[in-house]
């Protein structure tokens, strides 16, 4: 019933649409002219701006005025409770140039970022395609488990991970115990807090990012698999020669929002190292918990600021990278 | 139709007339008031909130429990946009920092709220960590931490240590005595064949360097230029007393008295309860994490009196901040709940110690106090309580508890203000920091110099 009552409004639809939009185009290219559009059109336009500004306004208020003025700040030295703020111009910058904690933080950062992302693409393509199989039972349901460590508390994820990897009761560490091996002290070595913040955060990420591969493996066309295997290919083969270049677009996109989502891992050394220092040697302060140690700790917002600004160039860096990137790839498809 | 309707607007109308009458009908009542309380941990216990409600029932409370971190940042904030809840509390290693802010609470000395007349019934050194700069009144005292040192019966008596708490004490007048004592109880045969790798005389050696700064007369800042002075002779010491609890020899591939474990840790939790640690600093609100996380250790531990003499860590005040909404009823709360009575009241149920240490002083004049909200005076009895008190929790079984009471009590008349400053915390965090590199084999003179130049850097 319902699929009728759409289809018989569409047509009606449509000629209306095309009557209004016809008609100008009609006028403008009798006129010759490319400037000028009509009242409607002009007015149309004014609508369409109504439309978006909701959008817009909120950016502007929550979203472009802090950033201006976190720009504003860093250029002072700008303690939160003081009545006065100094200006200093750029020696927020220049300080920051010589911090070693700030170069040391940005080197953790892109550790744990490199470690956290590699595993969790091959691990998320890997469960992509177990779900796509067929013979898969319950496949809803092993769907929907994916997205439950995506939706826990991060308080609780630290909670568990913290019971993980304790150095004496930890879980890890007591089967390491049974077979043998030493005991790993995760939160004072350097690498080896960085896998555990790693695992947490891939532990978090992977059944997401399983799901948009699963979403675009699913959008491959069946034909191509059934050439494939006319051509006589295995399943393995299939994997490697048509799943693989198709995603290509889907990994990217991945890389990019990755990139993103990486540079500002906070909450899980937070919570690992329970300050905003982490770890007694700063082994794995990254760059966000810099920030958040120069407001909390030093109440030093200018500083903070400089740290923002930085990220945010970091990240536009990597970003035109990634986007020279993508245009690569997907200009050899061509 | 319209019978569906009907009793609909019939009510709204009711209810907009009810709201009409009740706002312009004179004030017979007192009006509703919602107090808004943003705390952390056990300040506002949840009994007493109930015994409030039924002495003032307009007044509705609500509580948001944070962490005494984040409750400070967030006070920040509210000052600078104009906001705030009606009461916070804050926790007093934090009032470095607001003690030099005076502008962003109510000067709780001025009319109507007077502060200063209940004044003598707290510790004159608590009494001050809510004073600002200029002389304001910007918190009330809650409780005193006092510090002394929670010990194993059962393992010290493995170790063939003594397990009387004055014997206990005498073991360690002095630090260096307690970092030996601790030696000597991880060589003991029967501790040092036992197979876990885990054991420690202390759950945190760390630990000791707040012990020993808060048993001194300046901290981070100098008292009299209210400057930031981390480099002073008495810093040092204590960084370098609790250095040696960290790096004191026990075997050849063993060093250091700790279990190393970071407190409210899970793997501090569990150690509580399995022994994997021997002693650890006790304020008085540390034996409620005892009981809570470990209650099988009932009758296992015991207190002894803390090295060096005296000492408190923790404990918090109840502010005003300038933009709460209802100041007074704020006012009528705090005056209430931190009042001799509700303290006692508190202490009895919970064990925090209370600050209103007219109840413990024998210096001064408890019995006949009256309190807000409390139609009788203190009596004899009331006042001997926090002094008689035992907690049947602590000390060996049949011994009738131990005597928590008077322990705190003789530990909390003793003490004196130190001054603290506005980065107290965050410049404490970085000798922390240091300890715990010392601990993971850093030496002990690059980890001081590499925290002094760390906070140099911060500009503190």
């Amino acid at each position: 019933m319902s699929t009728t009552d759409v289809g018989s409004t569409l047509p009606s639809a449509k000629p209306q649409k095309g009557r209004h939009s016809s008609k100008p185009i009609v006028k403008l290219k009798s006129t010759g002219g490319k400037k000028k559009p009509s009242k409607i059109q002009r007015r149309e336009g004014r609508w369409a701006y109504t439309f978006i500004s909701p959008f817009y306004i909120m950016f502007l208020i929550f979203g472009m005025a802090p950033i201006l003025y976190s720009v504003y700040i860093a250029f002072f030295t700008w303690d939160p409770l003081d009545a006065t703020h100094q200006y200093v111009g750029l020696q927020n910058f220049r300080d920051l140039w010589h911090d070693s904690l700030f170069w040391m933080s940005l080197r953790n950062t892109f550790s744990i970022w490199i470690l956290s992302t590699l595993p969790q693409m091959l691990m998320a393509l890997g469960l992509a395609s177990i779900l796509r199989n067929p013979k898969l039972r319950g496949r809803v349901f092993w769907q929907t488990v994916l997205l439950v460590p995506n939706i826990t508390s991060a308080i609780a994820i630290a909670v568990v991970f913290g019971q993980l990897f304790g150095r004496d009761f930890g879980l890890i560490n007591i089967v390491r115990g049974y077979l043998g091996m030493s005991q790993i002290n995760w939160i004072e070595g350097t690498i080896s807090s960085h896998i555990a913040i790693a695992t947490m955060i891939t532990w978090r990420w992977v059944g997401y990012n399983a799901l948009i591969f699963l979403a675009s493996m699913n959008a491959i066309s069946r034909d191509l698999y059934e050439s494939a295997s006319l051509d006589g290919a295995n399943r393995l083969q299939q994997f490697f020669y048509v799943t693989l270049p198709q995603l290509k677009n889907t990994i990217t996109f991945m890389l990019v929002v990755g990139t993103i989502g990486g540079l500002q891992v906070f909450g899980e050394p937070a919570t690992l190292g329970g300050s905003f220092d982490g770890g007694d040697n700063h082994q794995f302060s990254t760059l966000t918990l810099y920030l958040f140690k120069q407001v909390k700790d030093n109440f030093a917002y200018g500083m903070a600021s400089a740290i923002g600004i930085a990220i945010t160039i970091i990240v536009a860096i990597i970003s035109a990278f990634n986007f020279f990137l993508t245009r690569r790839i997907s200009g050899d498809e061509s | 139709m319209f019978s569906k309707v009907k009793p609909f607007i019939m009510l709204s109308l009711g209810l907009v007339t009810a709201l009409l009458v009740g706002t312009v009908s004179p004030a017979t009542a007192a009006a509703p008031v919602t107090l808004t309380i943003e705390t952390f941990g056990d300040v506002i216990e949840p009994s007493a909130l109930i015994d409030y409600k039924k002495l003032h029932p307009e007044i509705t409370i609500k509580t948001k429990v944070s962490s005494m971190d984040a409750l400070s940042g967030n006070l920040i904030t509210y000052y600078q946009s104009h906001k705030g809840p009606d009461i916070a509390a804050i926790e007093t290693s934090y009032s470095g920092l607001w003690r030099s802010h005076p502008e962003a609470f109510v000067d709780l000395s001025k009319a109507p709220y007077n502060a200063n007349t209940i004044k003598k019934n707290y510790a004159a050194w608590r009494w001050s960590q809510g004073t600002g700069d200029g002389g304001q009144v910007i918190g009330i005292p809650t409780d005193i931490g006092g510090l002394e040192v929670a010990y194993r019966i059962d393992l010290f008596k493995k170790a063939g240590l003594p397990t009387d708490p004055k014997k206990v004490a005498a073991l360690w007048p002095t630090w260096d005595k307690f970092v030996a004592t601790g030696q000597k109880y991880l060589k003991a045969p029967a501790i040092a064949k036992s197979p876990k790798s885990y054991k420690g005389f202390i759950d945190s050696g760390g630990t000791i360097f707040n012990a020993v700064l808060n048993q001194g007369t300046e901290k981070m800042y100098n008292p009299t230029t209210k400057k930031p002075d981390y480099k002073n002779a008495q810093v040092k010491r204590a960084f370098l007393t609790a250095s040696s609890a960290l790096t004191a020899p026990i075997t050849t591939k063993r060093k250091g008295i700790g279990a190393r474990y970071q407190a409210y840790t899970g793997d501090w939790y569990i150690g509580m309860k399995n022994g994997a640690y021997a002693t650890m600093l006790a304020p008085a609100w540390q034996l409620e994490y005892i009981k809570r996380y470990a209650p099988t250790t009932k009758n296992l531990w015991n207190i002894a009196a803390v090295p060096g003499g005296g000492g408190n860590i923790g404990g918090s005040q109840l502010t005003i901040p300038k933009y709460a909404q209802h100041k007074q009823q704020a006012w009528d709360f705090i005056s209430w709940y931190l009042s001799p009575h509700e303290e006692l009241k508190i202490f009895r149920t919970y064990g925090l110690f209370p600050a209103t240490d007219v109840l413990f002083n024998s210096s001064k004049h408890c019995v006949g106090t009256r309190s807000p909200g409390f139609t009788k005076a203190l009596t004899a009895a009331d006042c001997a309580a926090v002094r008689n008190y035992k907690d049947t929790f602590f000390g060996p079984k049949g011994s009738g508890g131990a005597p928590v009471g008077a322990i705190y009590a003789n530990g909390a008349a003793s003490l004196n203000s130190i001054f603290e400053g506005r980065k107290e915390r965050g410049i404490t965090q970085y000798f922390n920091s240091a300890l715990g590199r010392i601990e993971n084999g850093q030496a002990v003179g690059k980890a001081y110099s590499q925290a002094v130049a760390e906070i140099t850097k911060s500009k503190p």
